[in-house]
């Protein structure tokens, strides 16, 4: 037996009261943090929750269950407008933010039932056009929209007693919201679903031999997505208090799933490293120089893609690997929607390959 | 009728543009087996080149011709130093990286063209012709006339050249073509060239129509994407037909369809997507694809 | 005179090794076989001389170490592989196949001579000349894949499992034809073939693999007196 003078250091991470104080100290720093922290500190990491959120949905349709989606962006202003919209007509607010869930989570059931169908790429083709739809559709429906002009609501603001400022209320009501849809995704993505996903994503045809249907599953991981996106444009019409046709545009799609892939694809932290990156690194670009942002960004997305297709959570792995064994491995590159895939890409002199199976 | 004639028209012409990147994005999925997002992008900044020569008073077919060369070049620097190391892998990551590719094109040409729109001149005069009485613009005419053209001459090149075959060949097994020699690496090289070069084509004569930007071509990338939905990887007429079809029906549908009107227009391809896969999932004209495990 | 030399080759997928020290020797005009059960690394020793995978070792052809080579610059040396499955380029017609396989060659009258030499040592496919290669019968497309590879009139030809998937007759057939091919061309050949009985109407000599290794060579005709060979190749 053990002798008592010696405790291995494995022995004392396992204790359970130390399991415990990781996440107990992150959630007294953030109980105190809206307290101390500026305005504008306060308002720049609300927005971070806002779209760590975002990318945490998008996250799961793509990250985990391997579907490109380039409508991400969309349930988010979908999730806004519905807010704007109950807000000005002075709904309860939890029956807004209720509908700012299912509505969006309706829609993109609808989206992926029809789109699943067709296999393959078929969810990045057809997602594609949801934000180049809803652009101009968005102006038309004025009457729920506001047209371009867009629409304005304010409903966060501190209540009387509390002696917090708007910002700290808002900030509080995001961290909430935002790591209780963490905390519930997390659950997911380690629970048999998840297990779901990932074989869905490693090889459609196992996962079908296996009785693991290829087509709910993308079905149901694209419908929480939107979901997960809808509560997003909750939040963004609570910290943002505008919404207009501009907040969903392709470029918006785009560095969104920009932004997912560079905070690390199939990562909780890495979405919220993603959602960090959404809106700290315009505001850096946008200072050095405005017409070199997107520039940047394609450059800094396929930088990422072939030497860290991890993204950046997967950075210190990456290092510490690389002290481990000097000598990088060969066809040990990993596709960025999966930190580790089954589907490896072996170079062509190694792999026996037959005749080239049909991608749809 | 007049009307619904000139929609119909008009509808070819913009078809025919949609169906130039479908065209492209079928040939390149059918060497490489990955979809490319860039395509209309890459299409985007050869039209520039051929934009900033017309801007140095280089006559404007012969602006075109170096842009067509230069998207031969781009296309093969593309193949051999982005994608190569993703050809064989899983296809959504391809798919990503050609969005980033996308990314950076644009902003490429955001930074060395700025944002604001450019005019590039029409290669037709944007006259109207009287055909049995009914005004058709020459505009459109020309512009479905040469990439028809540029189609066919592509299609004379696969089934009647030796390259051609050989294109052909390496993208049904290109290790079975590799045991006869065929240097696979320098013809996929070829085949990305030559797609980007019939978006070039297209970039070139929609770019008078859209004005000169960026993002020009992002929502012919919805469409050419709907039209290869509609009309199947596999199947490069089926492709050209459904975007004719969708150009059609998107003009009839803006004038026609008192809810759709002209912003709505580019829902139309995607109505008839819906609608299209609750019958074929397959798409009109393409094959069941049959994956083995 | 050796035209073909493989020295304790080594070869792997990834980690996975699966030759562990195989040699070979192939004369000018000779034609060797490859016997071993099913996983001995038979099909990988072919992938080691045509530049498929990762090889280890020595293998040189024609006094020239093309190790590390593409498949295509081994195929300009004039190796032709008639990969297991065939490798036919289905989408294609026959005739169309045929010309992929004289791609490296420019001498356009000679390519349609050698066409009609295929199409009269394999009749079968002259009625079929203008179908699509995935349209022909397993035999067919067998015929078509080792016509395709001598298109480009290769002085080695490496043949995996031609028999694999085809009626008792047919595989005779087709037998017979790179029979006569090899009497009328001398091209030289290494056999890999389950159906070691066959095999040996074919070459002259054989090597046993077994789990990555050779562990055995010698002339067909020792090789089938031999008791061992009898029980586990050629049924007793």
């Amino acid at each position: 037996m053990a002798t008592p003078s010696t405790s291995t250091a494995s022995s004392v991470w396992q204790r359970p009261w130390v399991r415990w104080a990781g996440p107990l100290l992150l959630v007294v720093v953030l109980a105190v943090m809206p307290l101390v922290l500026s305005e504008f500190a306060n308002q720049t990491i609300a927005r971070i929750g806002v779209y760590a959120v975002a990318v945490l949905g998008l996250n799961v349709v793509m990250g985990y269950t391997g579907q490109v989606s380039l409508g991400q962006i969309f349930f988010l202003g979908f999730g806004a407008y519905v807010t704007a919209y109950g807000v000005s007509n002075d709904w309860n607010i939890v029956l807004v933010f209720a509908l700012a869930c299912l509505a969006p989570a309706v829609a993109g059931l609808l989206v992926a039932l029809a789109a699943a169908r067709l296999g393959g790429l078929a969810i990045a083709m057809v997602t594609v056009a949801l934000p180049i739809v809803g652009v101009p559709l968005a102006k038309r429906l004025s009457d729920f929209t506001g047209g371009s002009q867009g629409m304005s609501a304010r409903f966060a603001e501190a209540p009387e007693g509390s002696g917090l400022y708007d910002d700290q209320w808002q900030l509080y009501i995001v961290l909430i919201i935002a790591g209780v849809v963490f905390l519930l995704t997390r659950n997911l993505v380690r629970g048999k679903y998840g297990r779901a996903f990932a074989i869905v994503k490693g090889n459609e045809n196992v996962a079908s031999s296996m009785g693991i249907s290829p087509y709910r599953y993308k079905v149901l991981a694209f419908t929480i997505a939107s979901l997960i996106g809808g509560v997003s444009g909750f939040l963004y019409m609570l910290v943002i208090q505008y919404t207009s046709p501009e907040t969903m545009t392709f470029g918006h799609s785009i560095s969104l799933l920009a932004a997912m892939v560079i905070g690390g694809a199939g990562s909780i932290v890495g979405s919220i490293l993603g959602g960090a990156y959404y809106v700290l690194v315009p505001q850096l670009t946008n200072e050095v120089d405005p017409s070199l942002t997107a520039l940047l960004q394609g450059a800094l997305l396929l930088a990422v893609l072939f030497v860290l297709p991890g993204g950046l959570v997967s950075l210190p792995r990456a290092l510490t690997r690389g002290r481990r064994r000097p000598r990088a491995g060969r066809g040990s590159a990993a596709p960025p929607t999966t930190p580790s895939s089954t589907t490896g890409s072996g170079t062509a002199a190694e792999e026996p390959e037959t005749e080239r199976q049909g991608h749809a | 009728m007049g009307k619904f004639v000139q929609l119909v028209v008009d509808g070819l012409s913009t078809g025919s543009v949609y169906g130039a990147i479908a065209l492209a994005i079928v040939l390149v999925n059918q060497a490489t087996g990955l979809i490319n997002f860039a395509q209309g992008g890459m299409a985007v900044l050869s039209t520039y080149v051929a934009w900033w020569l017309t801007t140095h008073d280089v006559p404007l077919i012969l602006a075109i011709l170096v842009s067509i060369l230069f998207s031969l070049a781009l296309g093969a620097v593309v193949e051999r130093w982005l994608m190569r190391r993703f050809e064989r892998g899983d296809p959504d990551t391809a798919v990503v990286v050609t969005i980033g590719l996308l990314t950076l094109i644009t902003g490429i040409c955001g930074w060395l063209f700025t944002y604001n729109n450019q005019q590039f001149p029409s290669l037709f005069s944007l006259d109207t012709v009287s055909f049995l009485g009914v005004s058709i613009s020459i505009r459109s005419i020309g512009t479905t006339v040469v990439i028809v053209v540029a189609m066919l001459l592509l299609q004379g090149l696969f089934v009647g050249t030796k390259l051609g075959l050989a294109l052909r060949a390496v993208a049904i097994n290109p290790q079975s073509a590799a045991f006869s020699g065929l240097p696979v690496g320098r013809l996929l090289m070829v085949g990305w060239g030559l797609a980007a070069a019939l978006g070039a084509v297209a970039g070139a004569l929609v770019a008078p129509q859209l004005t000169l930007t960026p993002g020009m071509l992002d929502s012919t990338l919805v469409y050419a994407l709907a039209a290869v939905i509609l009309g199947g990887l596999t199947s490069p007429i089926g492709v050209v037909v459904a975007a004719w079809i969708i150009g059609i029906l998107e003009n009839l549908a803006a004038v026609y369809v008192p809810f759709i009107g002209f912003d709505l227009k580019v829902a139309v391809p995607f109505i008839l997507i819906f609608v299209v896969l609750i019958v074929r999932p397959q798409g009109l004209f393409g094959r069941k694809v049959v994956v083995r495990v | 005179m050796t035209l073909l030399e493989l020295e304790d080759v080594t070869a792997s997928y990834g980690p996975v090794q699966v030759l562990d020290g195989v040699s070979l020797s192939v004369p000018d005009n000779g034609a060797v076989g490859i016997l071993g059960a099913n996983g001995a690394g038979k099909t990988t020793t072919l992938r080691a001389i045509s530049g498929t995978v990762r090889t280890g070792g020595r293998v040189v052809f024609d006094g020239k170490d093309i190790r590390g080579l593409r498949p295509d610059q081994v195929a300009a040396l004039g190796i032709a592989h008639v990969p297991e499955g065939r490798g036919t380029l289905g989408d294609l017609t026959v005739r169309e196949n045929l010309r992929v396989g004289a791609y490296l060659r420019k001498d356009g009258k000679e390519v349609d001579r050698d066409i009609d030499y295929c199409l009269d040592l394999f009749p079968n496919l002259q009625d079929r000349i203008r179908s699509n290669a995935s349209a022909l019968s397993g035999g067919e497309q067998q015929m078509l894949a080792v016509a395709r590879a001598i298109m480009s009139k290769p002085r080695l030809l490496l043949l995996d499992e031609a028999s694999l998937g085809l009626a008792p007759s047919t595989a005779k057939n087709v037998y017979d034809a790179i029979r006569r091919l090899r009497v009328e061309s001398g091209i030289a050949m290494v056999v890999v073939e389950q159906n070691a009985n066959l095999a040996f109407t074919l070459v002259d000599s054989a090597t046993v693999l077994e789990t990555g290794r050779t562990v055995l060579t010698g002339r067909s005709a020792e090789l089938k007196g031999m008791d061992e060979i009898r029980r586990a190749y050629l049924g007793g």
